[in-house]
C-alpha cells in the first residue's frame, strides 16, 4: 500500500500547485497497476494492448477477440470517451467483458487517461 | 504397440497446483491428462459466469466417462462407481483443482503437526480410540513456516495476521502459529452478514477474524513476477476460474512464466496409466501414457518422477504400478491406501427478515471465522472426542441459480417457493463448521475388483464412512456455532447435522486426504518427510495424499507449503546427490 499512498500524496501536492484541470500522469501510472494483470502487452494477455490506445477506434486490434458489445460500440478512444469508459465501464459500453468496475472518481480517471496518453 | 520416447530428466504427472509449482522450481516435462487451460481463451466474460455449465454440469472437473472411483461405506458392502461427481470435485486440465477452488488459504496449527503426541501429553494415550490411526507429521510447523510464507507470496494471499513472530494481534487469528511476515495483502472487504457474525462473536467471547483468502485485495506482483489483479467480488469462485486474474490458480500465477521456459515441455491429453518400477533397484524408470486424442500409447523414460495428481490418482497410481505395500484393514498392515480422510462439515443458515445483506456479490474471502474450537485450541477433557474445526459465516457470493436460501419446509418449486425466495434472498446468511477427520482404520483406498476406466485399468475403490468421533466433534462445533448465531438475533435459523452415513452427494468439500501418507519409516508411511517414496528414491509424491490425517482447515495451504519444502530439498540436495533423503 505504501506505493499507492505515496503516489496519492504526490498527486495531491501537484494538484495543489497547478490548475485544477491538470491531470497527473505519474499518479495515473500508479493507479494503472490495477490494469496490469490483464493488459500485460504479452501474447497471452487477457486484455488488449493499450499502446497507442488514445485516438484508436474501439475494437480495432485484429489479434484480440472483443466482446460483441465492444464491437458494436463504434467509439473513438479520445480522452473524453476513455474517461467516461474508465469511470464506469458498464455505463459507457453496456455488456462489455472487462472485469473492472471503474475508477469511480473524476480525478483518478483523468490521471489514468493522462498516463494512457503517454503509452505509445 | 507402445512407442518409446527419448529419456527426460524428470516427468511430472498432473499439471495441477503442486505439479506446476514443482515444474517451475525444477523445470521439466509436465504430463496432464486433461485439457490445457489458457485464461486468455477460456476465462472470459460472460461465459465464465455460466452457472449451468460450470456449477451444475461441472465443466472443469475430471470427466467421469473416462475415469472415476467406486465407493462403499464399509468393507462388507459392494462398491459402485460414482458416475457423476457430487460430494467432492477433483479438477482436470492445467491448473487442476485450483481452477475452481474457493480460495480459502490456511495454515495448520503447530499442534496439528504433532497431534498424536499433543493429545497423549494432555489427556493420556487412552483417550485415542483403538481404531483411530492418527500420527504425528514427520515435519513441524516451524520447518514449514518459510514455505508457507513463500506459498503466500506466490498466491498474493489476503488476510490479517494474528500471530506475528509470537506477538498476538487482535483482529487476526490469535490461535494461528507464529508467522514471519504479515499476509502479502490486507483482508478483503467483509460481507454484511459476516459483519453481523463478527459482532456476535465478540459479544459471546469468541475471537473473530477475516478468513485468509488466496486472491489479492489490491493489484499484486508475485514471486515469479506475474501481476495478479485484485478481487472483483463477483461471487463465482467456487466452481469457475477468475476472469479478473485474481484468485490463485496455477494457470495464471505460474503458467505464464513457466510456458516461456525452454526446459519445460507441456503435454496435455496425456493420460499417465502407470509408473514403471524396478523393484530390485528400488527406482522408477519412467511412465506409460495414452494420448487421449489418438489412443496411442507411449513410454516416457525418466530419471525422476513427480507424482502430483489428485489424492485418488496418486494412490491409484501407486497401487496399480505395484509400488509399496497395499494397506489391509483387517491386519492394519501395509500403507498404500491407508488413512483416507476428509473434511467433516456441518452447516447452518440464518434468516433476517428485512435486513439487506447483499448476497449477489462477494467472495469466499468476505467471510468471518473463529478458531476457538479447532484442533487443540480448546480443552477436550471430558468431551468424548478429539479434533475440531474453524467456524465461518457470511452472506456474499450467492450465485443466481444456486444461491437462494429459503427456510426449511418451503416447497422446492412453484409460486410459494418464488414468494419465499423473494422474501429471504437479501436476508439470509450461511455458516459452516470445517471439522477435522482423524484417521480411522476402516477408511481406506484400494483397487476395485469389478469396474475399469476408459483405458482399461481397474478403478480405485473408496471405503469410507463418518466415525463416532467425527459426529461428536461435529455436534460440538454446531453447538458453538448456534451460540454465535443466537447472538446475531436472527428471525429464524437452521442447523444442518451430517447424516449418519457418508454419501457421495451432495457437495461437501474436495478436501479428500491420505492414501500415500508421510511418516517416519516405511512401516508407517508411503513417503518420508520430504515426500520421497520409501520404495523408490527417485519418486516424489505431492498433494494432500501425503497427509497422515485431515485437520480442521482447507488443505491447500499446507499442501502448497509442503510442495515448496520438497522442491527446496530436491534442488539443494537431491539433484546434487540422488538417493534416499532419509535412511529407512
Amino acid at each position: 500500500m505504501r506505493l499507492l499512498l505515496s503516489g496519492a500524496v504526490l498527486g495531491a501536492l501537484i494538484v495543489a500547485g497547478s490548475p485544477a484541470s491538470a491531470a497527473d500522469a505519474a499518479h495515473g501510472k500508479t493507479l494503472y497497476t490495477a490494469c496490469l494483470a490483464c493488459h500485460t502487452e504479452k501474447p497471452d494477455a487477457l486484455g488488449p494492448s493499450l499502446k497507442g490506445v488514445v485516438g484508436r477506434k474501439s475494437a480495432a486490434l485484429e489479434d484480440f477477440r472483443y466482446s460483441a458489445a465492444m464491437q458494436r460500440a463504434n467509439l473513438t478512444w479520445d480522452e473524453k470517451n476513455l474517461s467516461d469508459y474508465l469511470k464506469d465501464p458498464q455505463g459507457k459500453v453496456k455488456g462489455n467483458r472487462m472485469p473492472f468496475s471503474g475508477f469511480g472518481n473524476d480525478k483518478d480517471t483523468a490521471d489514468v487517461v493522462a498516463y494512457l496518453v503517454t503509452l505509445k | 504397440m507402445v512407442t518409446k520416447l527419448k529419456e527426460v530428466d524428470c516427468v511430472v504427472i498432473g499439471q495441477g497446483l503442486t505439479g506446476v509449482m514443482l515444474a517451475k522450481e525444477l523445470t521439466m516435462a509436465g504430463l496432464e491428462r486433461g485439457a490445457d487451460r489458457k485464461p486468455e481463451e477460456e476465462v472470459v466474460l460472460p461465459r465464465i459466469r455460466d452457472e449451468l455449465k460450470y456449477n451444475a454440469r461441472k465443466e472443469l472437473m475430471v470427466d467421469n466417462s473416462i475415469d472415476t472411483i467406486t465407493f462403499r461405506n464399509s468393507s462388507d458392502q459392494t462398491a459402485l462407481p460414482i458416475r457423476r461427481w457430487g460430494a467432492f470435485l477433483p479438477g482436470e486440465g492445467v491448473g487442476g483443482t485450483t481452477n475452481h477452488w474457493g480460495g480459502l488459504h490456511w495454515r495448520f496449527l503447530p499442534t496439528d503437526y504433532r497431534i498424536k503426541s499433543t493429545v497423549t501429553e494432555r489427556y493420556g494415550a487412552k483417550v485415542i480410540p483403538a481404531d483411530m490411526t492418527i500420527e504425528d507429521w514427520p515435519v513441524s510447523y516451524d520447518e514449514m513456516e518459510p514455505f508457507y510464507d513463500k506459498f503466500d507470496k506466490l498466491c498474493g494471499v489476503s488476510g490479517k495476521a494474528g500471530n506475528l513472530k509470537g506477538q498476538k494481534i487482535d483482529g487476526g487469528n490469535i490461535f494461528e502459529g507464529p508467522r514471519t511476515n504479515e499476509y502479502p495483502n490486507p483482508p478483503l472487504k467483509t460481507s454484511a452478514g459476516a459483519l453481523l457474525l463478527a459482532d456476535a462473536c465478540k459479544n459471546v467471547g469468541f475471537h473473530p477474524f477475516p478468513v485468509p483468502f488466496s486472491a489479492p485485495s489490491r493489484p499484486y506482483t508475485n514471486i515469479y513476477g506475474v501481476t495478479l489483479g485484485s478481487c472483483e467480488y463477483c461471487g463465482f469462485c467456487g466452481r469457475t476460474s477468475c476472469e479478473a486474474n485474481a484468485k490463485a490458480t496455477s494457470a495464471t500465477n505460474v503458467m505464464p512464466v513457466l510456458r516461456r521456459e525452454d526446459k519445460y515441455t507441456l503435454k496435455t491429453r496425456a493420460f499417465v496409466s502407470k509408473i514403471l518400477y524396478d523393484r530390485q533397484a528400488k527406482k522408477v524408470t519412467g511412465v506409460t501414457y495414452t494420448d487421449m486424442k489418438t489412443g496411442e500409447e507411449y513410454e516416457q523414460p525418466a530419471g525422476m518422477v513427480i507424482l502430483s495428481a489428485f489424492v485418488f490418482s496418486n494412490t491409484h497410481m501407486m497401487l496399480y504400478s505395484g509400488i509399496g505395500e497395499p494397506y489391509d484393514p483387517k491386519t492394519g498392515k501395509g500403507v498404500v491406501g491407508k488413512n483416507l480422510c476428509y473434511q467433516f462439515e456441518a452447516g447452518a443458515t440464518a434468516f433476517f427478515e428485512g435486513k439487506v445483506l447483499n448476497p449477489f456479490m462477494g467472495s469466499p474471502g468476505d467471510r468471518i471465522a473463529f478458531d476457538d474450537f479447532n484442533g487443540e485450541n480448546f480443552d477436550h477433557s471430558g468431551l468424548g472426542f478429539l479434533g475440531g474445526g474453524y467456524i465461518v459465516g457470511g452472506s456474499g457470493s450467492a450465485p443466481p441459480i444456486g444461491g437462494r436460501d429459503v427456510p426449511e419446509g418451503t416447497p422446492s418449486w412453484g409460486s410459494e417457493w418464488k414468494k419465499q425466495t423473494v422474501k429471504w434472498y437479501y436476508g439470509s446468511a450461511d455458516f459452516n463448521t470445517q471439522g477435522s477427520v482423524y484417521a480411522n482404520r476402516a477408511n481406506y483406498l484400494d483397487i476395485d475388483p469389478t469396474y475399469k476406466d476408459a483405458i482399461g485399468r481397474p478403478l480405485l475403490r473408496m471405503t469410507y464412512n463418518g466415525t463416532d468421533n467425527d459426529h461428536k466433534m461435529s455436534l460440538y462445533l454446531l453447538s458453538k456455532l448456534e451460540v454465535a448465531i443466537k447472538a446475531m438475533n436472527p428471525t429464524s435459523y437452521e442447523l444442518r447435522r451430517r447424516p449418519k452415513n457418508f454419501t457421495v452427494v451432495p457437495y461437501q468439500s474436495t478436501h479428500n486426504t491420505g492414501g500415500t501418507m508421510m511418516g517416519t519409516n516405511p512401516t508407517n508411511s508411503v513417503v518420508n518427510r520430504y515426500q520421497q517414496a520409501w520404495d523408490a528414491s527417485n519418486l516424489f509424491i505431492l498433494g494432500a495424499s501425503t497427509f497422515p490425517q485431515q485437520h480442521g482447515y482447507n488443505p491447500t495451504g499446507p499442501l502448497g507449503a509442503l510442495a515448496y519444502w520438497t522442491a527446496d530439498k530436491i534442488v539443494n540436495e537431491y539433484i546434487k546427490k540422488p538417493g534416499p533423503l532419509v535412511q529407512a
